[in-house]
């Protein structure tokens, strides 16, 4: 577990960085809660709380918050362990520091990690408050208890209020071990709780990347060059910009030679004194680009390789048996590919962030998922001490993956750098769609026989996309990772004797990442689709398939070893489809106007099993409901982890339904949301959920409810009579 | 040039280019920075203010147009209604929180011409605000919620 256990951090750790507590040096709070200014003296036996003379608990959220709820379940975790009143807990937004332990906001894996971490900060600060006070009473802390924020010795009816210890407290020594409570004694932990910014966001207070303005400010409205690897040659400056007092002027930023990284792309940023004088301008440059060696690239020829690639061996990942000998020596074979499109994270808030840099000191707030990162890159990029930057996360307009990658936080420094004023770069929504980091495409081959018993006899599942990889580490990396084929490939949960699990890579000329659930999207796609096709030729329902398969199975092995812990069980899988063909009355004799599909998916080390319900007499499969069952282990907020599966539902709904992304000459095609189609309310069915209760270790909720989507729904289609679709977008 | 604007209630005096839309008038010149930035072509529904009532995209909308007119923002929405509001908040209807200025905008709208809206009435009148994260469903709840409260 890379995180901060409190065992490492000493008392004197505390006072030296008890500073640095207090996010935020600019004069905006909103928030951001620094309460304890209020405090004369703080009790802080971690970095992830303290807790202050006035009573306030401030839990310090070291993750970005982007919708996720992670700034609630933090605090859940550590209010439950310390047995404080949550009314008198508030959030704390962290800067990026490495004392804090892992912040790569990605992944579903705060809670995963941090849950311990979290469970041991709050255990601890609580110790030492019942320490205080059974020390100032004279009597043994065994007889003490800590409950309603508060300290209470029954047996002479006396209380303190944690406000009240906190000074003494903070001189004991911060206990290496603390007691944890048993699960049966949580009061926060696994309960449902409104998300601490709801009515900041309800009322227009939430502070995102674009709401902060400093003194002296200009804005940066950004020129991205039209192909990946192209740098501005020749800029024309429209006469009427000239004319105007609040136009700035103009900067040039060439494409960084190398790896492509987070590093910023060739550009124009026009600087304005407001934004729309940033935009105007933008639209009326003239602007001649350098040649790029990706102005050639066409995502439908790109489709046609990766198409060509399944056609032959690929690297064999995983081999038992004899696939080939057995399919090439069928007489008859079930055989189909799978394809999906390129597609971008879209964001609402589209990239935008704040840099202030004065002489050798950088100061940035930004929606950024991981601030360490970003500092990183921004010392390594630009030559500043480490000590020299910070920055800080502002919450996130979402970001799926998208703020994971700095590029637009290092434009923002070096445009500072070089015009000393703080400078706030603003992305439109064609810089958004156009330099995104774009979720691969892919081409899925199956193949398989069947024995008598409809049970497959051999199998070979080839995959080919562009690795993640290739943009992020170096460019000859374009074979898929054994991280990006763990994504429901590898660790398929469909076994044969005889079989064959095959990948190839293919470089793109666009930037490739992660966008929520990643590889899982095309891969779980593939393989639901692919299983129904086989329950069908072998007259079995899906369902009965599935389960059939999985008779005798424990535990699916991947590429990579399992985690402690984490071990991919066909028991839970088994479980939450059992529970979502209750849940969704699949065995009923559906009304002639509705049909469901389903799909099963272990990603990010939790299992989602969801039924999609589609209108017959809709032209375009209308989904009018969702059942959708979770086992994330243990869980924090368990409203959050419904909502989480709500809103992966209306996720997954965007890329089966009708998104795409194309390339022409290196260019996107479609620019802005009338081209790039997401769901949008009409599109979201009634959906509900079920959360298994569960004492498993916690594992991911933000993104495993995505995978499942599309697979239910083009299964769906079938059983409404619309032919099998193998491609996205499925309308 | 100088252009008088009505917002919130209150009127001010700015010197801006008159083809300034109203979005960039809000965030950048009067500091009401809850109305959002999201696509700039009336597509997402981040922007959406009312003008005299009517849910409208500021993104597409100058200042110039304005003039004369009443315009109000998610910032005056507690004052106008703060029951929509509330409900949003026990609905925990929000993730990121990013669009959702611009789908209570629109919905306070709904509300204030349709009592008792279906559920057809309610994606009609929000398939212009996209919510990325996904949660139109508890929109409509707390749009129910709200309408049905009232009754």
């Amino acid at each position: 577990m890379n995180s901060v256990h409190l065992s490492n951090l000493s008392r004197r750790n505390f006072l030296v960085s008890s500073g640095v507590l207090v996010v935020g040096s600019y004069a905006y709070t909103s928030g951001f809660n620094p309460v304890y200014a209020n405090s004369t003296r703080t009790l802080s036996p971690s970095v992830y709380v303290a807790i202050g003379t006035n009573g306030v608990v401030t839990v310090t959220c070291h993750r970005s918050e982007m919708g996720q709820g992670i700034k609630t379940a933090v605090a859940q975790v550590v209010c439950d362990e310390l047995e404080a009143d949550w009314e008198k807990v508030v959030v704390a937004q962290a800067e990026g520091d490495a004392k804090y332990g892992d912040q790569n906001t990605d992944g579903s894996r705060s809670i995963k990690n941090f849950f311990m971490p979290l469970r041991n900060a709050g255990a601890a600060a609580r110790e030492m408050l019942v320490q205080a006070a059974a020390d100032s009473w004279g009597v043994d802390a065994a007889e003490c208890e800590a409950r309603d924020h508060a300290v209470h010795h029954a047996a002479s009816s006396r209380r303190a209020a944690f406000g009240e210890l906190a000074h003494a407290a903070s001189e004991l020594a911060v206990p290496d071990s603390p007691t944890l409570k048993s699960r049966e004694t949580w009061n926060h932990i696994g309960k449902s709780r409104i998300h601490v910014d709801a009515k900041n966001v309800a009322t227009g207070k939430a502070v995102y990347g674009a709401d902060v303005t400093l003194p002296n400010m200009a804005i940066a409205v950004m020129v991205h060059a039209p192909v990946l690897g192209s740098s501005p040659l020749n800029v024309k400056i429209p006469e009427s910009a000239k004319k105007n007092a609040r136009f700035i002027g103009i900067e040039t930023i060439d494409a960084t030679p190398g790896p492509i990284g987070f590093n910023p792309v060739g550009s124009v940023a026009v600087i304005a004194a407001d934004t729309f004088t940033g935009i105007k301008v933008a639209e009326e440059l003239e602007i001649d680009w350098s040649d790029s060696p990706n102005q050639d690239f066409d995502s439908d020829s790109f489709q046609q390789d990766l198409r060509e690639a399944v056609k032959s061996p690929g690297n064999v990942w995983h081999g038992v048996g004899d696939a080939s000998t057995v399919l090439d020596g069928a007489e008859e074979k079930i055989e189909a590919v799978y394809e999906t499109p390129f597609l971008s994270h879209a964001p609402m808030e589209p990239p935008s962030a704040i840099a202030n840099v004065v002489g050798d000191t950088v100061e940035v707030l930004a929606p950024v998922q991981d601030p360490q990162t970003t500092r990183n890159t921004i010392v390594s990029a630009k030559n500043f001490a480490l000590k020299n930057v910070k920055v800080t996360p502002t919450l996130l307009g979402g970001a799926f993956g998208r703020k994971s990658k700095p590029d637009f936080v290092l434009e923002a420094v070096e445009l500072s750098r070089r015009l000393k004023r703080p400078i706030r770069v603003q992305w439109r929504r064609e810089n958004d769609l156009q330099y995104d980091y774009f979720h691969a495409p892919s081409v899925q081959r199956y193949e398989a026989t069947l024995g008598e018993n409809g049970m497959p006899t051999a199998w070979r599942q080839r995959t080919a996309f562009p690795s993640i990889m290739s943009t992020v580490a170096a460019p000859n990396m374009v074979e898929p990772a054994n991280w990006e084929l763990d994504m429901g490939f590898t660790n398929t949960p469909y076994r044969c004797e005889n079989q064959s699990i095959e990948a190839a890579g293919l470089k793109a000329g666009v930037r490739i990442g992660w966008l929520r659930s990643v590889c899982n999207i095309f891969h779980a796609f593939g393989a639901n689709v692919f299983v129904d096709e086989l329950a069908e030729q072998a007259g079995m329902d899906p369902i009965d398939y599935r389960l059939a398969m999985w008779d005798g199975m424990d535990v699916v092995q991947g590429a990579l070893p399992s985690e402690p812990g984490h071990e991919f069980k066909i028991e839970r899988l088994r479980n939450v489809l059992q529970k979502v063909r209750e849940n969704s009355d699949w065995d009923r004799k559906i009304a002639d106007g509705h049909a469901l599909g389903v799909a099963v998916h272990h990603s990010f080390l939790s299992y989602v099993a969801s039924v999609l319900e589609v209108d017959r007499s809709d032209s375009n499969y209308k989904v009018t409901n969702a059942h959708v069952v979770l086992d994330c282990g243990t869980y924090v907020n368990s409203d959050t982890c419904i909502a989480q599966m709500e809103g992966a539902v209306v996720f997954g709904l965007s890329a089966a339904q009708r998104a795409k992304l194309t390339f022409k000459d290196g260019t996107i095609q479609e620019n802005n949301f009338d081209g790039y189609l997401i769901a949008r309310m009409p599109d979201a069915p009634s959906i509900s959920v079920e959360l298994i209760d569960s004492d498993h270790l916690p594992a991911g909720v933000g993104e495993p409810g995505v995978p499942p989507v599309a697979p239910a729904l083009s299964n769906a289609i079938y059983k409404a009579g619309g032919g099998r679709r193998r491609s996205l977008p499925l309308i | 040039m100088s252009i008088t604007v009505n917002v919130n209630g209150v009127e001010h005096q700015l010197d801006v280019d008159e083809n300034t839309p109203l979005l960039w008038v809000l965030r950048d010149h009067l500091a009401l920075n809850g109305t959002k930035f999201g696509c700039g072509r009336g597509l997402c529904g981040a922007c959406t203010v009312q003008i005299d009532g009517t849910p409208t995209r500021s993104c597409l909308t100058t200042v110039a147009a304005v003039s004369g007119r009443h315009v109000s923002t998610i910032e005056s929405l507690v004052d106008q209604q703060p029951d929509l509001i509330e409900a949003w908040v026990d609905e925990n209807v929000s993730q990121c929180g990013y669009c959702q200025s611009g789908q209570l905008m629109s919905a306070a709208a709904l509300l204030a011409t349709n009592a008792a809206p279906t559920d057809e009435d309610i994606d009609f009148a929000m398939a212009g605000n996209i919510c990325r994260c996904g949660t139109y469903g508890r929109i409509r709840k707390a749009i129910r919620r709200t309408a049905e409260a009232r009754r």
